[in-house]
């Protein structure tokens, strides 16, 4: 039930790379924003050690140089939605549009990259399930209105980041304590492990996101497919970014998809067909419909298949002006 | 760990714990209990807070983070306003919430408050007096919700404080500022004392440990040593819900008993049980109730005992309401059979909707004095539940005292004696110490009662060239796991005519959570099917649906909504149905809704003069539906004063408080104004004007007594007499719907309501208001969802349950028809419930009207919607 705030490694050159696990073998959970682990340890009611990142210095800082742009693992989701607008903007809608303003204010990029999932199974205190300690997913035979329509996995759940979604059209990596380098599928994984929501050590700490350098010219869009206003887990969602030539044709493309898999999914074939195009109809039309090719959605999902194709759609119509 | 903070500029020095959030810590560590918690998720705001200027989460937040920070909960804003001239200290946000009626329980208002000044400051800097638009309203607040449906009233205050008009108090320029709501000042503040916020000196804290199987036997609970402890299963030991309580204990923290809750050894041998309604209702099906003693257990989902039916396995019923019914069974036979192109039949199905009041069922029971036991409980019924609670646990009623000062909503979730609150007082019995059990959100949304899932066969026969209808019959099975004796089809018995017809009702129990009454128990489940093929006929015949209502209907007050509804831009203007093709469709629909008038012929009502002053006191409670305001309203009048000039005394049920009604069958407000006015005539009669000069304890008393020569039924049930004569109400929504990502807007509706005389304008509206947002969420939203293979409630939280928000808000234009109550003391009755019927309806033909596609299931979801109009279902 205690508390480290890791201000002590201010005393230390290496600030964020000095990081490692508490002495000891107790529990214990590292915390950026709170946003995602605070409500579990409500439901559960576990009190592990707590090192609370915050503190860190570089934690929530942005870096930027010829060779791209670092983010601190601390930078906020409220920060990417405003700081990175003008160069990023795929990844600046993508935060703008998720959660609400008051999540946004603390939630961070590496604890949005690192939450655990939103089934109501694994949220729920009386089940269990693979991600929960168990040996089953009780979704998959149950109810999984939410699950995925890409079920490549054995958990049905989509992974909850919408910020790796983004992330993954700009090819970005992300360093740790231990190892820099990793692709954002490299640290998410595939899926095939049903227990985990990402694959980092438990005594690995998440240090820092690196963007390429900004595209120039770069256009984005992002949607949600949801039943209300705003604030509402995505039944799907998509970004894309172009960059076009005077001509109007498409130079380089990024798109990918959110809420349908067990992690998002950058969609080659769809970023192929844009790719030279001018985002004529037809080409909106073809790419929309390529976006759900090979789904194979759960007995409740059935409906994601026209929705994964309409937000496609909806993102490439928005990006095109 | 120690740290060091500054709450509303008052340093502080705390403990915390790594774990803890700073909504714990704000709200119990230092006692500033203006901050709520509600959904614990990071979902619905209630716990916002400044800390350095930003608006956070309290309950997402961790403690620590308010180290060396500043940080102003709702307390603390007002003073924040103070050095602005306005006198009053309030922050404008606050006056104008007040102005505006931007709030109704008031529990969510402390977070939307402190967010919005956030906002308003924000905008102020920015824009000067510029209007914000809803939409970026809307945003800004996008991370609260509101369960009574306050949003009108909170778009119109932020925009008015927005636009300046409440920098000074009293308004400025020739906006005169007013309180509508006469407590809204305490709940603006934070300073309106709710149950979950009572804090009694040794108080212990209770927790419970609930089921996770849908079925079985629990043998003999021991305590571990040193424990207090209570066994709450019946005698037969027996659960059959998933989330059903079994034991409660006690501990000094909430987190401890928490733990010891979880930890308690419960010997338990699961049985078969079944959660799928048509499963249970096949022959073979494990039994919910196997015997004949168990049946007797079952609790009823209405708001009056279950009418006796007979048992076939696990279904009860049908009750049965005839008028010439083998009739009307024969007339729809015969026209079947001809293939009558006058008979419309459609099978209708609702989802069990949660009431989730943002003040979660609550108690603390102080039995501390052997002689005398003070319970403070979030209900909907002080005074039934004192006469209750001395019931159960044979005490003479004047040592029982119950006290809700301020609930946090109840919407009929909180009408009986509820476990929680039995639980509370045997254990401060034990342990002569005050004991506190409040529900967490998980709870709430579980096992605290729901509007009834239902399917429902419609059988309207008209006459093929008059369209005067021929015969009627409807079948609903409910869906109220463990519960019985709803009433849905029955409610078809009082519309449209008196042609022969038949309602039957049957409950198909099951192993999954109980259902409760639900602000118009039955009615908007009944309205979703009865008016969608009321709707289909019309549009069958090439006929206007008002026209063919206004045809039928006997009801002279909804004959003079027809009139008002079909005259409403928004109605004239509707499509064809099916004539549009674009990707966004837009659509008008109708609905009609009817409800039985209520009064406790009990209520009576004290005024007194205290210290000059004028007091109002009766044992009645306010859960944002208005009490308070009634009360001072009609004293005001009689006195010729203005409202806030006359104390409210509510919220306090023991022997020295007269008997008040429950909040609860729209019987409140008609059974207090009327006797209010009484009071104060016979006292005015008695001192004159001159409050000054009169004794001080004057007082006066009367009581409401029925309406003579009034009743339909002779006899006063539970609090209940049923007058005669219905209220009535029709609602005209505009939707938007857009066929590509299948998601349901609705820009727009009229609500007509015909409810006589209305006493307080503006709370009235935003009841109305309130109604057209929880049918909105009915008819899009809202869905309870169990697992099929535990009978677990998913749906527990707010994030997968979802209600409406802000940005779902349509624009409101709530209409009062005032006529036609002469004959009831004060000219009007209560319009609760009968706001509540018509909205998800009238939803439900305007997706008809934009789309062709009728939406025969609830709720109207993105991917039935899809589903829908791929299947081809448009016309
Ligand atoms: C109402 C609501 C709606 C939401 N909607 C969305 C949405 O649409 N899309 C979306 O993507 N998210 C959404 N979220 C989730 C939100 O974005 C995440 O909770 C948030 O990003 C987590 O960041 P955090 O800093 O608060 O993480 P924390 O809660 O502090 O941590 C999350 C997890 O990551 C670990 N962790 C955090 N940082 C590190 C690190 N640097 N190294 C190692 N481990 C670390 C923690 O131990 C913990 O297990 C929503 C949340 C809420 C409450
Ligand atoms: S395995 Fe995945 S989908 Fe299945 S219950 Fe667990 S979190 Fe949910
Ligand atoms: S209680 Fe914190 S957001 Fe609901
Ligand atoms: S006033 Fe918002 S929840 Fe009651």
């Amino acid at each position: 039930m205690s508390v480290t705030i890791l201000t002590a490694y201010d005393q230390r050159p290496d600030g964020l790379d000095g990081l490692d696990g508490p002495d000891g073998t107790g529990e214990f959970a590292y915390r950026a924003g709170g946003t995602d682990l605070q409500e579990r340890l409500r439901t559960t009611g576990a009190t592990p050690h707590i090192l609370d990142l915050t503190g860190v210095p570089g934690f929530a800082a942005v870096e930027r140089t010829d060779d791209g742009t670092t983010l601190g693992a601390g930078v906020t989701v409220a920060a990417l939605a405003r700081d990175l607008a003008g160069d990023y903007p795929a990844l600046a809608l993508t935060a703008g549009g998720l959660a609400t303003p008051q999540v946004r204010t603390a939630a961070t990029i590496g604890g949005n990259l690192l939450q655990r999932t939103r089934c109501w199974y694994f949220r729920h205190p009386h089940t269990s399930c693979f991600k929960s300690g168990g040996d089953s997913c009780p979704a998959r035979d149950g109810r999984h209105l939410y699950g995925n329509v890409f079920d490549t996995a054995p958990c049905v759940h989509p992974h909850p980041s919408s910020l790796a979604m983004a992330l993954l059209t700009y090819a970005a990596t992300v360093d740790t304590t231990q190892r820099d380098g990793l692709a954002v599928g490299e640290v998410l994984g595939d899926g095939s492990d049903p227990t985990r929501d990402h694959l980092l050590a438990d005594d690995e700490v998440l240090t820092r996101v690196v963007l390429p350098p900004p595209a120039p010219g770069e256009q984005a869009a992002y949607f949600r497919s949801i039943s209300r206003f705003e604030a509402e887990w995505p039944l799907v969602e998509a970004v894309v970014r172009v960059v076009r030539d005077d001509a109007g044709t498409v130079t380089s493309c990024g798109v990918a998809i959110g809420g349908v898999a067990p992690v998002p999914l950058r969609l080659a074939a769809v970023e192929a067909l844009l790719t030279g195009s001018t985002l004529d109809d037809d080409t909106v039309a073809r790419a929309a419909a390529s976006a759900a090719q090979g789904a194979n959605p759960l007995p409740e999902t059935g409906y994601k298949v026209a929705l994964v194709e309409a937000t496609v759609r909806e993102v490439l119509e928005r990006v095109r002006g | 760990m120690e740290l060091t903070t500054t709450v509303n500029d008052e340093t502080r020095v705390v403990e915390v714990d790594g774990t803890e959030s700073a909504v714990d810590l704000v709200r119990d560590g230092l006692g500033l209990t203006g901050t709520k918690l509600v959904c614990g998720s990071g979902v619905c705001g209630a716990c916002t807070m400044l800390v350095d200027g930003e608006p956070v989460l309290g309950c997402l937040t961790p403690a620590t983070r308010l180290r060396d920070a500043s940080v102003t909960t709702v307390e603390g804003i007002a003073r924040r306003g103070g050095d602005d001239g306005g006198g009053d200290d309030l922050h404008p946000v606050q006056r104008a919430f007040a102005h505006h009626d931007g709030l109704q329980c008031g529990y969510c208002t402390p977070g939307f408050v402190v967010d919005a000044v956030a906002f308003h400051d924000r905008w102020r800097a920015e824009h000067g007096t510029d209007e914000p638009d809803r939409q970026a309203v809307a945003e800004a607040l996008a991370g609260h919700l509101c369960r009574c449906g306050a949003y009108e009233g909170i778009y119109r205050a932020v925009a008015a404080a927005c636009r300046g008009e409440h920098d000074a108090a009293g308004g400025s320029g020739e906006h005169v500022e007013r309180v509508e709501r006469v407590e809204a000042p305490a709940k603006v503040t934070g300073a309106a004392v709710y149950t979950t916020d009572v804090v009694r000196p040794g108080m212990l804290h209770a927790a419970i440990r609930r089921s996770d199987h849908a079925a079985g036997v629990v043998g003999p609970i021991t305590f571990p040593d040193g424990v207090l402890g209570i066994d709450v299963l019946g005698e037969d030991r027996r659960v059959r819900w998933a989330g059903q309580p079994i034991a409660v204990v006690a501990a000094e923290t909430q987190a401890e008993a928490r733990r010891l809750a979880r930890e308690l050894a419960v010997p338990f041998t699961p049985e078969p049980f079944v959660i799928d309604p048509d499963e249970a209702a096949r022959p073979g099906a494990p039994l919910v109730y196997a015997t004949k003693a168990d049946r007797k257990e079952a609790p009823t989902a209405s708001e009056g005992a279950p009418m006796p039916a007979p048992w076939d396995g696990n279904v009860h019923g049908p009750s049965r309401a005839p008028f010439l019914g083998t009739l009307a069974k024969r007339r729809i036979r015969s026209a079947r059979s001809e293939g009558r192109k006058g008979l419309v039949e459609l099978e209708f199905h609702t989802a069990a909707q949660l009431h989730t009041a943002f003040e979660p069922h609550a108690c603390v029971a102080d039995w501390s004095d052997p002689q005398y036991l003070r319970v403070w409980l979030s209900t909907q019924g002080v005074a039934a539940m004192r006469l209750e609670i001395a019931d159960h646990f044979d005490l003479d009623p004047t040592h029982v005292e119950v006290v809700a000062e301020h609930v946090g909503g109840g919407f009929g979730a909180k009408l009986g004696l509820t476990m929680e609150a039995v639980a509370a007082i045997s254990l401060s019995r034990l342990s002569r110490r005050p004991v506190r059990l409040v529900l967490d959100r998980h709870e709430e949304l579980t096992g605290t009662g729901n509007r009834p899932g239902s399917r429902s066969r419609v059988s309207l026969l008209v006459d093929d060239d008059t369209q005067a209808v021929r015969a009627l019959t409807v079948d609903t099975d409910s869906h109220a796991g463990i519960a019985v004796g709803n009433s849905v089809a029955a409610l078809a018995m009082f519309l449209y005519d008196r042609t022969p017809r038949l309602a039957r009702d049957v409950d198909v129990v099951t192993n999954a959570p109980p259902g409760a009454p639900f602000r118009g128990p039955g009615g908007p489940t009944i309205a979703w099917a009865l008016e969608q093929t009321v709707d289909e006929t019309a549009h069958r015949f090439g006929r206007d649906p008002i026209e063919l209502r206004a045809q039928w209907d006997g009801n002279p007050k909804r004959q003079a909504l027809y009139r008002w509804a079909s005259a409403l831009p928004t109605w004239q203007g509707r499509p064809a149905t099916g004539s549009q093709t674009g990707r966004y469709r837009r659509g008008v629909g109708v609905a009609a809704g009817n409800w039985m008038y209520f009064v406790d012929p009990d209520c009576e009502v004290v005024v007194r003069v205290e210290a000059g002053r004028l007091v109002v006191s009766t044992a009645v409670q306010d859960m944002g539906t208005g009490s308070r305001t009634v009360l001072a309203r009609a004293v005001a009048g009689v006195f010729d004063v203005e409202p806030t000039a006359v104390d409210v005394r509510l919220g306090l049920a023991n022997s020295g408080a007269t008997h008040g009604p429950a909040s609860g069958g729209s019987r409140t407000t008609v059974s207090l104004w009327s006797t209010a006015v009484d009071a104060a005539t016979s006292l005015r009669a008695r001192i004159g004007t001159d409050l000054a000069g009169a004794p001080d304890g004057v007082s006066a008393t009367a009581k409401r007594g029925g309406d003579r020569g009034m009743r339909a039924v002779p006899v006063t049930m539970g609090g209940i007499q049923v007058g005669r004569g219905f209220s009535a109400a029709v609602h005209v929504s505009e939707v938007e719907v857009d066929t590509r990502t299948g998601k349901t807007r609705v820009l727009r509706v009229h609500g007509g309501i015909a409810v006589g005389r209305i006493h307080a304008p503006v709370l009235a509206r935003s009841q109305c208001e309130g109604s057209v947002i929880q049918g909105i969420g009915l008819a899009l939203y809202e869905n309870q969802v169990l697992d099929p293979h535990t009978g677990l409630t998913l749906t527990a939280n707010l994030e997968d349950y979802r209600i409406p928000q802000l940005g779902d808000t349509p624009e409101i234009d709530i209409h009062f028809h005032e006529d036609g109550w002469d004959r009831v003391p004060g000219g009007g009755v209560g319009l609760g419930e009968v706001a509540t019927i018509s909205p998800a309806a009238s939803v439900g033909n305007a997706i008809f009207n934009a789309t062709g596609w009728r939406p025969l299931t609830l709720p109207v979801r993105p991917d039935r919607l899809l589903e829908g109009l791929r299947a081809g279902g448009a016309r």
